[in-house]
């Protein structure tokens, strides 16, 4: 068990260690700079596996113990902030959602959930007991989303921090052997060293590198942009996750029918659906109001697309509060209308026909328009209901249809177009008690005839102005005209705008960080050992110039011939007029050239290992 | 083996955080869709309902009510101000709403024996027809006015002081027209009468 637990807490710092190292290491394998870059870490993680295998006494044990504990803590912690636990995480949001989408749910239409526990009784209680009817509000949805957000926020964090500190540091010490870099190039100059690095290091601050000298050797870094773009996405991502949780904490959306000719005043009772964020109250609503005078939908007249629609146009005026002076609008499918912050959609349209019902008194029962819900697109043949729970002796209730362009198809009542050519509305009649007294909702479009009688009226198609004279002295009914209606998307987000310019954000740092890659050189010059290489120069002075490079994240190329090029710069600007320095130059310069060639060989071979 | 790591991973992990970022952004910026929608928004009842909640306001906390004025059903003018100096019940309601007529007959009742002790109710109707509202009054023997409000504009007033959370609503104002106490969803004739009490029993 005990060697388990050590087992565990090495991997852990091996793991640990690459981690670390990651960020700064550049594809070189050098020793020299792992240790300057990720040292700390390193030199830390060694620490702990050398206690781990001294540990002997009591002492050690416990904080073997305690370190097990810490350590399987930041194992969770590891395995939760891990890009693949944020890939299943989102996966599972998905998985999620789908019973939210396949169930009725209680939040959108409590009534389909009463009507799936009358088709599956057995099955009802066992699915609400796992929340699946408030799936969105269920317990284990929560949990993903939340693990998700806390997941991307602890990935997403941390490399932030270590960006922005990756993208301030100075380029690492030369390492000692820089032919053994990717890219790396020498040649031997007039000179002492120190003249020569004085003057590449002008040459490589001119070319804008970062650059950090030290005896003998000279480190440029360049492309910092990369990181500057890294960084920029990683915080946008922040930003993002943080306009998510602001909409949906703050965030609103509703639904609202509104019939031409009346106003919608932006509040909790007078919308249809309401789904409020978190922390949204009645007293976070925006006071407006919108009113429609107008809705105008035109349809294609003739072709193949005859009946399709052409566009919807609902003439609107709002004020942003009461009392605030009202402005026009003409509202059109996404055309939204914003009004104090809020966005107002069109989302859709159909007819309210208008009935008048008089009881069996004598006395009008019900005066005005009811929406009725389209049920198909070609024609626009709408259902409804009209309740009028208060006639005398009787309630009363009727359902039907109303029929754009009514046309008679072998007997059967159809609408032929969705324009109002020739309205008719066809009826049946109910008696009795509507149920509505019980304090229970019932959908306002639905009628519940289970303590009604059937009225024995032969349903017959309603021109404008015409009347059912319902049996037994129990009232009249006249279809006296109709009207259009337009439904409404209230949706108040303040994430929307925070979003957008997080995700053009990371959009930007995306590309920055994809076109600029980020480059090393190392310089080391030396004094030439005596014959070494055989050469001889007037002065008397020989020192041999080695130049190594280094590049991460090569995707687009380019790095061989910028070094080849900056290699050759150098090499020019070292040399003196001196022709017989110039020509041992020439002579390095086909040795440069192959190794160049053997650079390239050498970069295969890493990208290969 | 941890060098093959350092070489692998950076990309490997920015094609993720690409794949992340793409859905994510996908999620933010899915609105609601292009063509009209021929489906209506309810799905539902169409009406919020809400549940219940009762709040007593102390004296000193309590807001001014707006300015209430309008039409009652039967053609009269209503202004609340008039009230000044009476505890007003103000109930929003709509004949079409199954809570409302449940708790209709608790309120009628109360009408009845408080407004001898000078307690005024007032209606609100709220999204209805004149002819459906006074059908209602008709019903449940309500003798108190309500005000015709089939916009809501009567009930928008009270943003910015006791905004309704839920239908039907009920306040009680005070004798110096602030909002003392509020009911959101139905009332209980017991729980009404005894916040109406507290309001009465308080010096004006």
């Amino acid at each position: 068990m005990t060697r388990d637990a050590a087992g565990h807490a090495s991997g852990i710092a091996a793991d640990q260690r690459a981690d670390a190292a990651d960020p700064a290491v550049l594809a070189g394998d050098e020793a020299a700079v792992l240790v300057a870059d990720g040292g700390e870490v390193a030199a830390v993680a060694g620490d702990e596996q050398a206690k781990l295998a001294a540990g002997d006494g009591a002492a050690a044990r416990q904080e073997r113990t305690r370190f097990g504990v810490f350590a399987w803590l930041r194992w969770g912690w590891r395995q939760l902030t891990s890009m693949r636990t944020a890939l299943v995480l989102l996966f599972l949001l998905a998985l999620a959602a789908i019973p939210g989408s396949v169930l009725p749910q209680e939040g959108i239409d409590p009534a389909a959930v009463q009507q799936y526990y009358a088709a599956h009784p057995a099955l009802a209680p066992f699915l609400a007991k796992l929340s699946a009817f408030n799936a969105f509000g269920a317990p284990w949805f929560a949990a993903i989303y939340l693990l998700l957000f806390t997941s991307l926020a602890g990935c997403v964090l941390p490399r932030t921090f270590r960006l922005a500190r990756s993208a301030r540091q100075p380029p690492p010490q030369a390492p000692r052997h820089l032919r053994r870099l990717p890219y790396s190039a020498s040649f031997t100059t007039a000179g002492n060293p120190d003249q020569a690095l004085e003057s590449t290091a002008a040459m490589l601050r001119r070319r804008r590198f970062r650059l950090r000298t030290g005896t003998g050797w000279v480190s440029a870094e360049k492309g910092y942009l990369h990181e500057v773009g890294n960084l920029l996405f990683h915080v946008a991502l922040l930003g993002l996750l943080g306009s998510v949780a602001l909409g949906g904490l703050f965030g609103y959306k509703g639904d609202r029918l509104l019939v031409a000719g009346q106003t919608f005043a932006n509040q909790v009772p007078t919308l249809d659906v309401f789904r409020p964020g978190r922390l949204v109250t009645a007293s976070d609503l925006q006071p407006f109001t919108v009113t429609l005078d107008h809705f105008y939908a035109d349809y294609v007249r003739s072709g193949p697309e005859r009946g399709q629609p052409a566009s919807f146009n609902a003439l609107v005026r709002y004020a942003a509060q009461p009392g605030a002076p009202e402005h026009s609008y003409d509202l059109q499918v996404n055309h939204p209308l914003n009004v104090d912050g809020v966005q107002v959609f069109l989302i859709g349209h159909g007819y309210a026909p208008i009935f008048r019902v008089t009881d069996g008194t004598g006395k009008v029962r019900f005066d005005g328009p009811v929406p009725f819900i389209p049920l198909e697109q070609s024609g626009l043949s709408s259902a409804g209901v009209i309740k009028v729970p208060d006639a005398q002796p009787q309630g009363l209730g009727f359902a039907g249809v109303f029929l754009p362009t009514a046309v008679d198809v072998d007997g059967r009542l159809t609408s032929a177009y969705p324009a109002a050519l020739l309205p008719r509305v066809s009826l049946v009649s109910y008696a009795g008690d509507l149920g509505m007294n019980n304090g229970i909702p019932q959908s306002v479009y639905t009628l519940d005839t289970s303590h009604m009688h059937r009225l024995a009226v032969r349903p017959f198609p309603l021109a404008q102005g015409q009347s059912i004279t319902l049996p037994h002295g129990l009232g009249k009914l006249t279809f006296v005209g109709y009207r259009q209606w337009a439904s409404l998307a209230i949706t108040y987000d303040p994430g929307q705008l925070p979003a957008l310019i997080s995700a053009l954000t990371a959009l930007a740092g995306l590309i920055l960080s994809f076109t600029v890659r980020r480059r090393r050189l190392f310089v080391r010059a030396a004094p030439a050992a005596d014959g070494a290489g055989g050469v001889v120069t007037a002065g008397g002075h020989a020192t041999v110039v080695t130049i190594g490079g280094l590049t991460r994240s090569d995707a687009a190329g380019g790095f061989e011939t910028e070094f080849v090029e900056l290699a050759g710069e150098i090499m020019q600007s070292l040399s003196g007029g001196d022709t017989a320095a110039s020509a041992t130059h020439d002579g390095n310069a086909q040795v440069d050239g192959a190794q160049a060639a053997d650079a390239k060989a050498g970069a295969v071979q890493a990208k290969g290992e | 083996m941890s060098r093959r790591r350092s070489l692998v991973r950076p990309g490997a992990a920015g094609a993720a955080w690409t794949l992340l970022a793409g859905s994510v952004l996908l999620a933010v910026t899915a609105c609601s869709g292009g063509a009209i929608a021929q489906v209506t928004p309810m799905g539902g009842s169409g009406y919020v309902d809400g549940g219940y909640a009762s709040h007593y306001y102390a004296p000193g906390s309590r807001l001014l009510a707006p300015k209430v004025t309008g039409t009652t059903l039967t053609g009269h003018r209503f202004s609340l101000a008039a009230d000044r100096g009476s505890v007003v019940v103000l109930n929003f309601w709509g004949s079409w709403c199954p809570p409302c007529r449940r708790e209709a007959p608790a309120l009628a009742e109360l009408a009845r024996r408080l407004g001898r002790d000078g307690v005024r109710f007032v209606g609100v109707d709220m999204r209805d027809t004149v002819a459906s509202g006074e059908a209602f009054e008709q019903t449940f023997d309500v003798g108190y006015p309500s005000l015709n409000d089939p916009n809501g504009l009567v009930a928008l007033a009270f943003h910015g002081t006791v905004p309704l959370d839920a239908f039907p609503s009920t306040l009680v104002i005070d004798r110096t027209g602030r909002i003392a106490a509020s009911v959101f969803g139905e009332v209980s004739y017991l729980g009404l009468r005894s916040l109406i009490a507290k309001v009465m029993a308080e010096p004006s």
